[in-house]
């Protein structure tokens, strides 16, 4: 079960404190946990910190990880710069679209899965790469990259 | 040749460099880290040795040590090894230099994309507190040190020490104007040093070994060993260790590499080079040493590359100031119009070029400052208007030229 928002919160705050030093904690908190970032948790952070709405509501904003929109429990982070480029990531990207249906940065109707694109996670090394729910997946082919993402939860 | 020290099979015990620190004063400290000549691994190469004397003589019962692990520089994945392989090291390095300036507290400033490391981070953090080497009253020399570790979120400008700071706080990542400089007024605005986790690696090797060791690893003038990451066409791609001031050729035998085109170094914010380049130096003189070099062959579009990055910059600029937020996108709708065919000679480019030295003149930060090198060079070195259109279908038909 997911958790309430504005719990999620109450227990970042126990952990990090209410300062405004600790709001990328909080938010990477909530992001982390619900895959995105609801209004009533930015709601919930401002009035803890102090901070105006509008202001954590742009911070939230500035940063890619971060999302308004709700995102799907399993997030594919593509690298999309060079060095992946250059052996594979193409191909990848179309089988990916092709097995599951979206676009990058767009979620599957059944809210499983959220695939983006991403510049350098450097794992330029063993390219091609992508990170799942944060966990590194490297020298990918079009079928690696798809049945690991078959595999998901 | 490579000259393993950070990367050596055999290194000394964890933890040596910084019991050795603990019997010198800070000053002294300061000054071996000074006369060592090393400059920060992170790319803007500002000498270390005077960047712990300004935070070590200001004012302040509170300063700050903070690690700079937002490897974000396309093609840079040194940081990402060191961080895997020898965290302890990191660490080591932040306690001494918090020592040398007065500091009891270091933060390590993870990029996000390198969550998955924090579990290996703060295993060694608890390796160092269970023998002693953090914590409060350390070796009884009445110094306290410890480190916490917060994440970024996917912002590569977050990288540039001051936009850092800002995230750090809890803000978006735009750059502070300097001065203040974040030696007198960083984190919180307390004095703060922000080094790269290289440098900060390279620190406990420094105190043991000596500062005119360490100076004398380096070819010339330049001092100690620097870690390169290679990718793109090359056999072995990886992270070696070669000596601060060698020949970028070494560094491509090492790696292997057989048909090249071109060679970037420095990531997409440095210098892309001919393969008539590969013998120019690794260093603070000529190529910037910043850690990435890529490697594309002869059947690489260089078009193609020169968009990806322009993709990239456009992407990451923050928007704060003008120069780098327009900036960026001209200089890639531009790219584009090249690969379409709707700009295919030298001279429709030039008001792009003044474009590009304006930015480079007045962007605010090193972000947009050096997001015109690729743009630069590759059209330089790798465009060729003499010859057909760059497209095929050039505009030249259309009796635009
Ligand atoms: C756009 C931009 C991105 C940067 N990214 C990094 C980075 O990922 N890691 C890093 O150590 N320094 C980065 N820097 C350099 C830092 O601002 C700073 O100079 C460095 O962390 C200082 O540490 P050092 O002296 O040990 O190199 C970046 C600078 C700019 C302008
Ligand atoms: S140069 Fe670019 S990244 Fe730097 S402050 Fe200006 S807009 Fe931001």
């Amino acid at each position: 079960m997911l958790r309430n928002p504005e719990e999620i919160v109450a227990d970042g705050i126990k952990e990090f404190g209410s300062e405004h030093e600790s709001i990328m904690q909080l938010l990477t908190k909530v992001n982390e946990e619900l895959s995105w970032i609801p209004t009533i948790a930015i709601e919930a952070i401002a009035k803890a910190t102090g901070i105006s709405v509008a202001e954590v509501y742009s911070v939230v904003s500035f940063y890619s990880f971060f999302s308004i929109e709700p995102r799907g429990r399993n997030i594919v982070r593509l690298c999309s710069t060079i060095s992946c480029t250059m052996t594979g990531q193409g191909k990848i990207l179309e089988a990916l679209i092709d097995e599951f249906g979206i676009e990058p940065f767009e979620t599957t109707d059944d809210g499983r899965l959220t695939i983006e694109t991403t510049p350098c996670i450097g794992l330029c090394d063993q390219a091609p790469a992508m990170l799942v729910n944060g966990e590194p997946h490297v020298k990918l082919t079009p079928e690696k990259a798809c049945d690991i993402v078959h595999g998901l939860e | 040749m490579e000259k393993k020290v950070l990367l050596a099979e055999n290194q000394p015990e964890f933890g040596a460099g910084f019991e050795l620190a603990l019997t010198m004063s800070p000053a002294d400290v300061v000054f071996i880290v000074r006369d060592s000549g090393i400059k920060g691994r992170g790319g803007a190469g500002f000498p270390t040795g005077i960047k712990w004397n300004l935070a070590g003589a200001a004012s302040s019962d509170v300063k700050y040590v903070i690690c700079n692990a937002d490897e974000g520089e396309p093609g840079t994945f040194k940081d990402r090894v060191l961080l895997e392989k020898y965290s302890e090291r990191l660490i080591e390095g932040m306690a001494i230099g918090g020592y040398a300036i007065g500091s009891s507290h270091g933060i390590i400033y993870l990029r996000a994309e390198y969550s998955y490391l924090i579990p290996t981070i703060e295993d060694a953090r608890k390796n160092m507190i269970a023998r002693g080497l953090l914590g409060k009253n350390i070796r009884g020399k009445g110094y306290d040190f410890d480190v916490e570790i917060r994440t970024g979120s996917g912002a590569y400008i977050c990288g540039e020490e001051t936009a850092l700071i800002e995230s750090l706080e809890g803000k978006s990542g735009f750059p502070r104007n300097k001065p203040p400089f974040p030696v007198n007024s960083g984190y919180l605005n307390k004095p703060t040093i922000v080094n790269n986790v290289e440098t900060f690696c390279a620190v406990p090797h420094i105190i043991l070994g000596g500062p005119e060791w360490y100076a004398d690893l380096g070819i010339g003038d330049c001092s100690g060993t620097k870690l390169f990451s290679i990718s793109g066409d090359v056999e072995k791609p990886g992270v070696y260790e070669l000596p601060m001031g060698a020949p970028l050729k070494d560094l491509i035998d090492l790696a292997g590499a057989g048909d090249i085109q071109a060679v970037q170094v420095g990531g997409a914010s440095g210098r892309t080079i001919p393969a008539t380049e590969t013998h120019r130096s690794l260093s603070f003189d000529d190529l910037p040493p910043g850690g990435s070099v890529i490697v594309f062959d002869s059947t690489v579009n260089m078009l193609e590359v020169l968009e990806n990055f322009m993709e990239f910059f456009v992407h990451e600029s923050c928007g704060q100031c003008v120069p780098c937020r327009e900036g960026t996108l001209q200089l890639m709708y531009a790219v584009d119009d090249l690969i379409s065919g709707d700009i295919c000679s030298e001279e429709s480019l030039s008001d792009y070029f003044r474009l590009a030295e304006a930015m480079r003149i007045t962007s605010k930060c090193g972000l947009g400052q050096t997001a015109v090198n690729c743009f630069v060079d590759i059209i330089n070195n790798f465009v060729d208007f003499t010859d057909e259109c760059v497209s095929g279908k050039c505009c030249c038909e259309r009796g635009d030229r």
